[in-house]
């Protein structure tokens, strides 16, 4: 394997101690003077149209400064989604409607001196709806006669499908092989539809953002987000000021998940900035972040699989539904991931054919969530292998080492589908599921406790489940990242990054990748990140693109740093730069015995003779995508008078490529499958009867504890990805992927019934017991 | 929103006084009153240098002093009364930080239909000493039907007899940290192989609490092999609102299910 | 509006506040943010401190009913130039992700070790209960606990 000095090295954090001692400032941590506070009223309806706004009563209120709403706020359409330019989401969202579409649509905002009268001044604002017919049901949004959500100048920015008269916010269609022959070969058919639910991202951090002008009148934003670099362009955009005026900073962030990949309160904030040429602040209460951010995408997926009684899969057909809610947010991109993260996995398939359409309802909008789609997909089909593998009495694990893709392979799906338009094909060169798989089963002792349906205390039985996935490293060809390095007088270094750590530990693995390249301890990396004034650019924190992309740049970069050194030190060793070698923070020319410290190099370019900053810059964008694989693995005990289901032990066994560093590595798997399992089992969102969320807290929107986790072990495979930073994959996301359907097919392996329909709360599993008459 | 007014007695005579004022009432842990968003409150009456932390067993008696956290109830009465059901349903409440501000007074006077205290109360036939406009000793379940008796009182303790009765506590919940769905209380008393004494108590269901005294009646005296366990969950008489947790026929089935299930570990039998 | 003497991490502090006030709002306010506001339902544990030497969640905490006690915030018990053990220990363990659930893991661990200098490995669990965390999924955030009871163990 390959030596490094810094690479693979569990490094500490390198802001974890300014956190643990409360030091690291986040959004709301730092203050203002002379600061508006902001509050938001939302709908109560799903959908209705504004037919007045009577602000007259809160504009009297003592301390309210400024109100904002349809009447005075031009509309300029444009997408909440984070995304890169031209977004793949439609435009069809302005900051203040005339319409709302969902119970927690934004119908104004007030500015006051402070947030108690803010408050109380929304409560005033007298709204006149007329209430329009709503659609809930996703299934009925492309009925005919259907309300239509969107009926004014929505549009995408790509030529893609979009029809909001029908509803449809995006729709996919490709496939390969036939179809129709793969059917026909088949001796039967496996046909099932899988429902998954909406969730929140729960990031212990509420969203927040501040804007104020600094001494030039430009406008900056503190901001809790994961795409810094959008907000920018975008608030530009809405707000028809120059990028050129707005500076964003982004500080420490609590959590993002894909939540803070949106632009929801940056615009307000500047708008009142703006306007009042005063500081302003608005921080989400928990309620608001449940009721009025995003969600992950509901989805029913159908999948037809053509199957021969030797167990091979002649077809498969996928037909995705994907609800977006009352937005089109990520509907489109997020919908191709359900095939393309999915459908490669399996790639012997030769008849594949994949139908998506993302549909607009009156409910909570969907976004980014950790997984992207994927998540929703793998629990559809690692459910339909487990279901293909029992009726054919396959080994399921030797079946899912025959069937996946490996080194050299490829998929027609990596070409076909993109994020809005054609993917770009690859070859797998990294792929180590086989030993995932293996070590994974080991770990569970998967042989002794498969179909053996071991009872346990009480009315307890237990069971095994396995599901594989992968997921990729950033966008190809679309997502780019780029740094810049400079040299002090000590032999440390700058290094300035787009790249936006959400407490992932991007900026502690770039130092790495920086330091792996000049030999350096981290601690001679001085890392600023996310300030789009003095770090230049990246497209953000999403689509598992930071390590591998950003990272790329970065070793550019120091790269080009070390040439300069070398070019230097030549000079003083009075050598060839390839006779040179760089180590312990000197460089040497070992057959003249003579060394020269980075310190004397940084002093002779800045003082001494032919004076020059050493400094760099470098962008990269990846040419290809390679997909990190997983293998996981659940036990349960399943009590079969009530349905209640606990994961006693929970597997991970993961091949990110060479994990830069291993424990944050971990950590990243880690928490991904407790949020995947406490998605499988327990998250969900109620909605009364005017479609208004329920359970809108902690209270009544659960998710795990300390004392609700099960063993859990991680695996590290190990791996290298000769295209990646120091042979680095993604890991921050493939791991919420295997959960759900490794927690659903052991409670088949449990109980023989399956789970089609997630969460799997005590009384589904107890209903679906009932009905298939186990009990 | 009108100014709250807040006072600091350092003797009871004083909360008497204070109490007679209009919506001035007690402040213990503060956690209902902040859910409450101090709805029909004008004043709040610190109760925290009154004493009222006490927590003693006095001629077999055990009095708690209202002011006593869910967390000292466990730590001390584990000292005098291990076996207490409190102990269990007290522990699993809530969370750490929760259990050092939640307290007695304030959750007897609060009774969320989440209780973890009130099940083990009234299961325990517990009373309580109240001064102000009501004061006297009156039995929890008194002060529970009477909603008069809140009326400008202060609880100034519970009281009980720590009989080492066998007991059972479940609490039905989503996640181990949530607050419960229902909760049962079961306590016996077993002599030889018979069934001298039992009493069940629920928290959560449709009327708020319910006490099984049928079901009591049926089981008391009772030669422990005779007792049919598994006819009892599905003929409870009890039933739910709302769908927490599942619907109410679900968790209807889930309470007798775990009711059974309770009984059977009292009687000690599988 | 109500005023009051508080007694944080060691220094007499005077605040002036609305008598509805959280404590935690208060403290925020004041400077201390590295008390933590996630929920403000007492389900997150963000803004967890010691009051009086009791781990509490200072958004269920009246700031009146706190006058004249001893608070301490994660600042409280050590700084980056002379951390904690504790605080050494979450960042050897990589338990600080996000960070955001930090300061009120740290005290709730700091609560725990302070009775019990070697917790197993449930009662670290239940000392933990009252704190969310989104990011690490909790497995090195137990890790951290163990090592910080080593640590401690070893002055
Ligand atoms: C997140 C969360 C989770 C919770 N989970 C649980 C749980 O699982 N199980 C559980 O049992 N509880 C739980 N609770 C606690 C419960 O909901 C109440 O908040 C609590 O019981 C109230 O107690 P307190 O001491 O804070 O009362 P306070 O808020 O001080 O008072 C509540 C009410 O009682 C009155 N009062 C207070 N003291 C007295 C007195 N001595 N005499 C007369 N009247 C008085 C007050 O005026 C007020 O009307 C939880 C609370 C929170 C915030
Ligand atoms: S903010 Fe206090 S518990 Fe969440
Ligand atoms: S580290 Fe992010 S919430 Fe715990």
């Amino acid at each position: 394997m390959n030596e490094f000095d810094v690479v693979g090295k569990s490094v500490e954090k390198i802001d974890s101690l300014s956190l643990a001692t409360g030091n690291a400032r986040f959004t709301d941590d730092f203050r203002l003077e002379n600061q508006l506070h902001l509050a938001i009223l939302y709908s109560p309806h799903p959908h209705a149209e504004i037919l007045d706004i009577d602000d007259s009563e809160a504009r009297k209120m003592n301390g309210v400064v400024d109100i904002l709403h349809y009447k005075n706020v031009e509309g300029v359409l444009h997408t909440t989604a984070g995304q890169g330019y031209p977004e793949p989401s439609p435009y069809d969202t302005v900051l203040f409607d005339r319409k709302v579409r969902f119970v927690g649509d934004r119908v104004a905002l007030v500015a006051a001196e402070d947030k108690d009268i803010a408050g109380k001044a929304i409560k005033s604002i007298k709204v006149e709806y007329r209430i329009l017919k709503p659609i809930l049901d996703p299934e009925k949004a492309l009925d005919k006669g259907a309300p239509r959500i969107h009926d004014g100048d929505e549009f995408t920015p790509i030529p893609v499908k979009y029809s909001p008269e029908r509803n449809l916010a995006a729709e996919i269609e490709i496939g390969f092989g036939n179809l129709k022959k793969g059917f026909k070969e088949a001796d039967f058919i496996v046909d099932e539809v899988y429902t998954t639910q909406f969730a929140s991202h729960a990031a212990i951090e509420p969203h927040a953002a501040l804007s104020y002008l600094d001494e030039q009148g430009r406008l900056v934003i503190i901001t809790s987000t994961q795409v810094p670099f959008h907000v920018r362009r975008i608030v530009s955009m809405v707000l028809s000021i120059p990028v050129s005026r707005i500076r964003v900073i982004k500080p420490r962030i609590g959590g993002g998940f894909g939540g803070k990949q949106e632009v929801l309160l940056e615009p307000l904030v500047a708008l009142v900035t703006l306007r009042n040429k005063r500081p302003a602040r608005l921080v989400l209460e928990r309620e608001e972040v449940f009721r009025s951010t995003r969600t992950r995408h509901p989805m029913r997926i159908r999948l037809k699989t053509g199957v021969g009684e030797d167990g091979r899969i002649t077809t498969l057909k996928m037909d995705a539904l994907l609800n977006s809610g009352a937005y089109g947010t990520h509907a489109l991109t997020v919908l191709s991931n359900t095939g393309a993260k999915v459908l490669p996995l399996f790639n012997k398939i030769e008849n594949v054919h994949f139908i998506g359409r993302s549909v607009y309802t009156n409910l909570p909008v969907g976004g980014a969530y950790r997984g992207y789609g994927a998540t929703q997909g793998y629990f559809a089909l690692n459910q339909q292998l487990d279901i293909i593998t029992r009726k054919t009495n396959q080994d399921i694990l030797k079946f899912l080492k025959d069937w996946h893709i490996r080194e050299g392979e490829t998929s027609d799906v990596f070409r076909a589908l993109g994020e809005g338009k054609e993917g770009v094909s690859q070859i797998i060169k990294s792929c180590k599921l086989d030993e995932c798989i293996d070590r994974g089963a080991k770990e569970i002792n998967w042989y002794e406790k498969r179909d053996k349906k071991i009872r346990a205390r009480g009315d307890r039985v237990k069971g095994v489940g396995v599901a594989i996935a992968m997921q990729g490293s950033g966008i190809p060809m679309v997502d780019m990242g780029s740094a810049t390095m400079k040299m002090n007088e000590d032999g440390s270094f700058n290094l300035n990054i787009g790249a936006t750590d959400l407490g992932t530990g991007s900026d502690t693995i770039l130092a790495q990748i920086a330091a792996e390249v000049l030999k350096v301890p981290v601690e001679k990396i001085i890392v600023l990140s996310s300030d789009t004034d003095f770090t230049p650019f990246d497209v953000g924190a999403y689509a598992s693109s930071t390590t591998y992309v950003s990272g790329g740049a970065v070793k550019k970069c120091a790269e080009k740093i070390k040439g300069q050194m070398l070019d230097v030190a030549s000079g003083l060793l009075e050598s060839k730069p390839e006779e040179l070698i760089i180590a312990d923070e000197k460089i040497f020319n070992k057959k003249k015995g003579k060394a020269v410290s980075f310190e004397e190099i940084a002093f002779h370019s800045l003082y001494r003779e032919n004076q020059f900053q050493i400094q760099a810059e470098a962008s990269h964008f990846g040419i290809e995508s390679p997909p990190p694989f997983i293998a996981q693995f659940a036990e349960v005990e399943v009590d079969k008078r009530t349905g209640k289901v606990d994961v006693v032990k929970f597997v991970s066994a993961v091949d990110c490529g060479q994990p830069i560093n291993p424990k944050l590595a971990e950590g990243q798997v880690e928490g991904a499958v407790i949020n995947g399992i406490s998605y499988a089992l327990c998250e969900e969102y109620n909605f009364g009867s005017t479609a208004n969320l329920l359970n809108c807290s902690f209270w009544d929107y659960k998710i795990y504890t300390t004392l609700d986790i099960p063993e859990m072990v991680t695996i590290i495979v190990e791996s290298f990805e000769e295209t990646g930073p120091f042979g680095a994959k993604s890991v921050g996301e493939i791991a919420i992927n295997g959960p759900m359907p490794a927690i659903a097919n052991a409670i088949y392996d449990a109980t023989g019934v399956r789970l089609f329909d997630s969460p799997f709360t005590s009384e589904k599993v107890y209903n679906r017991m009932k009905e298939e008459g186990i009990i | 929103m009108n100014e709250i007014e807040w006072f600091f007695p350092e003797r009871i005579e004083e909360v008497i006084e204070i109490l007679k004022k209009d919506k001035v009432v007690p402040h213990s842990g503060g956690t209902g009153i902040l859910r409450s968003d101090f709805r029909r409150i004008k004043g709040l009456i610190d109760l925290s240098l009154l004493s009222l932390d006490y927590l003693q067993s006095n001629n077999g008696i055990v009095e708690i002093g209202a002011m006593n956290t869910y967390y000292r109830v466990v730590q001390k009465l584990s000292q005098i009364a291990p076996n207490n059901v409190l102990i269990k349903s007290l522990s699993d409440s809530a969370s750490t930080p929760l259990r050092n501000r939640i307290t007695i007074g304030g959750s007897v006077a609060y009774f969320p239909i989440w209780s973890d205290l009130m099940g083990p109360l009234i299961a325990l036939e517990a009373g309580l000493s109240l001064i102000g406009e009501y004061k006297g000793d009156y039995p929890v379940l008194e002060y529970v039907r009477n909603r008069e008796l809140r009326n400008k009182t202060l609880i100034t303790g519970i009281r009980f007899k720590p009989d080492n009765w066998d007991s059972y506590y479940y609490r039905a919940t989503r996640t181990e940290t949530d607050y419960a769905r229902f909760n049962i209380t079961i306590l016996l008393k077993k002599s030889n192989n018979r069934i001298e004494n039992v009493r069940i108590v629920m928290i959560g269901n449709k009327e708020r609490f319910k006490r099984f005294t049928a079901l009591e009646e049926y089981l008391k005296g009772k030669n422990i092999d005779r007792v049919k366990i598994q006819e009892i969950g599905k003929n409870l008489e009890v039933s739910f609102a709302g769908k927490k947790m599942g619907s109410p026929e679900y968790v209807k089935h889930l309470a007798g299910v775990e009711l059974e299930r309770g009984l059977s570990r009292v009687l000690a039998i599988s | 509006m109500m005023e009051g003497i508080f007694r944080i991490n060691g220094k007499e502090k005077r605040f002036t506040f609305n008598p509805r006030s959280r404590l935690l709002t208060v403290l925020r306010e004041n400077g201390y943010t590295e008390v933590k506001e996630g929920c403000k339902e007492g389900e997150c544990g963000a803004c967890i401190i010691l009051l009086d030497g009791r781990l509490v969640n200072s958004c269920q905490v009246l700031t009146a009913s706190a006058i004249g006690k001893e608070i301490i915030t994660v600042k409280g018990i050590g700084d980056i130039h002379s951390p904690h053990p504790i605080q050494e220990a979450f960042v050897e363990a990589s338990a600080v992700q996000c960070g955001f659930c930090t300061p009120g893991m740290i005290l709730s661990t700091y609560y725990l070790l302070k009775d019990n200098p070697n917790p197993k490995e449930d009662e670290i669990r239940k000392a933990l209960d009252g704190n969310l965390c989104r990011c690490t999924g909790y497995v090195k955030i137990i890790d951290a606990v163990k090592l910080a009871s080593r640590k401690m163990g070893e002055k």
